[in-house]
């Protein structure tokens, strides 16, 4: 009758882990004293991901409310996160329905935009809407770095999806 | 030329309406309440400002549960580091023991001497800085951001702690409080971009503003007067110019890098913070 608690979490990974995240600021290995270096948005791997390939798996409502934690823990303008988010399963719904044979590199490559047309929402709203400045730098970096991450989670989550859940299904 | 402008727009419109099997909202709607929700907070809305405090109060609460795991993992590898460090600090310490030994007898003689100069020139007894009510607090969480450098504390108005308030780590101070709410607040620190604190530099009448630059210590002076050196090892104090803080509470110092650059870093750690005083301008300890 109750489905097991196990089972609930191996289901619901994606949105675990994305809820996760929105209430730790994850900013990559920078959380790994002595590695400055590595910083990477992995909350938008993961919409991207998810929205590209298992679109069933990761709500559009669970994507808006990780946002808003998101504001909040961060200390942005509540709805920055949000929209960024939801600006990046537009875009990546839009690769998704265009794209007659998928391959990895034409996603990797369609990840560039994406991340561009994302960040440049999110620029717009801080720079409008809030008194905050920005690390630009830093941001720039954060998008390189997740840029580059994103083919190592892309194998991780394909083998955790294709061949773990279908395995215990 | 028409037919793919058509197409394109159909395309647009179909991902932004269309809904998945299991998804309940369209990205349309979201998106749009988004902007809403954006607009609530830029318009401050007076209930908007209730809703935020609680819900910052609610997420606070479960990202410090969330945040455990990796607190535990940085406090483990703190105490390794700790470990390894105990021997090379003692000894420093014990150098330093000698030294200020040695000040110490120069203190006491300088304050007898003080004292009869005093009662020579009948001064009586100088003014003091009125005793200020400090309210002590924890911090919450402590993870960086990319965006803003804060903290986030376990007091808020609950505890009169209210915007503008003055946040200090032993003895120095570190950051302002730039949200309350009825259990917790956010305090930037003087490292973050939008931190601007107007200071005075050792030695000097030079007035300048302090801002922070987003790393973890170092900060950097602006509107210096035209052709002004900074030297290194000096301490730069708080002028009290904005007429909230207190004058004259160290904040940082000036000190020459590896690559024999000139740069200034702040006397407290922000980011080892985990009790802090929160106060309404100055810090008598």
């Amino acid at each position: 009758m109750f489905t097991p608690l196990k089972t609930i979490f191996k289901n619901n990974l994606a949105v675990i882990i994305f809820y996760a995240l929105s209430f730790h600021t994850f900013t990559g290995l920078k959380e790994i004293p002595n590695l400055p270096l590595f910083s990477f948005n992995l909350q938008m791997i993961i919409v991207y991901f998810y929205v590209l390939k298992f679109p069933d798996s990761l709500g559009l409502g669970h994507i808006f409310l990780a946002g808003i934690i998101n504001d909040v823990v961060i200390g942005t303008p509540l709805g920055t996160s949000s929209f960024s988010f939801l600006v990046l399963s537009f875009f990546t719904t839009y690769i998704r329905d265009h794209t007659l044979r998928p391959k990895m590199a034409a996603e990797w490559t369609a990840f560039i935009p994406a991340l561009f047309v994302s960040n440049f929402s999110y620029f717009i709203i801080i720079n409008n809407f809030s008194h905050l400045s920005f690390y630009y730098i830093e941001m720039l970096r954060v998008t390189f770095f997740t840029y580059l991450f994103f083919p190592f989670f892309y194998y991780l989550f394909i083998i955790y999806e294709t061949k773990i859940l279908k395995a215990n299904a | 030329m028409s037919d793919n402008r058509d197409d394109f727009i159909i395309a647009i419109r179909y991902a932004l309406l269309k809904k998945g099997a299991k998804q309940k909202f369209s990205l349309f709607f979201l998106m749009m309440l988004s902007i809403f929700v954006i607009t609530l907070d830029k318009l401050s809305v007076p209930f908007i400002f209730s809703t935020r405090a609680v819900l910052n109060d609610l997420v606070y609460q479960v990202s410090v549960i969330t945040a455990i795991p990796g607190k535990l993992v940085n406090s483990l590898n703190q105490i390794q580091i700790n470990h390894f460090n105990v021997i090379n600090k003692n000894k420093i310490l014990k150098e330093e023991i000698e030294i200020l030994k040695n000040d110490r007898y120069n203190v006491l003689f300088l304050k007898t001497e003080n004292k009869f100069l005093k009662e020579a020139l009948d001064l009586g007894s100088a003014r003091t800085i009125n005793e200020e009510s400090s309210i002590k607090a924890r911090v919450l969480i402590d993870q960086e951001s990319p965006y803003l450098k804060s903290l986030i504390i376990n007091k808020g108005k609950k505890n009169n702690i209210i915007k503008g308030m003055t946040v200090f780590n032993n003895n120095y101070f570190i950051g302002v409080v730039i949200e309350s709410n009825y259990l917790t607040a956010r305090v930037l620190l003087i490292t973050d971009l939008n931190s601007k604190i107007p200071v005075v530099i050792q030695d000097t009448n030079v007035n300048a503003i302090l801002t922070g630059t987003g790393k973890k210590k170092n900060l950097k002076l602006e509107y210096l007067p035209d052709g002004f050196v900074l030297e290194p090892d000096k301490i730069i104090y708080t002028s009290g110019k904005d007429g909230f803080l207190a004058t004259g509470l160290p904040v940082a110092e000036t000190y020459l890098s590896k690559k024999n650059k000139l740069l200034i870093r702040t006397l407290g750690d922000p980011q080892q913070a985990s009790i802090i005083h929160v106060t309404n301008g100055g810090f008598n300890n």
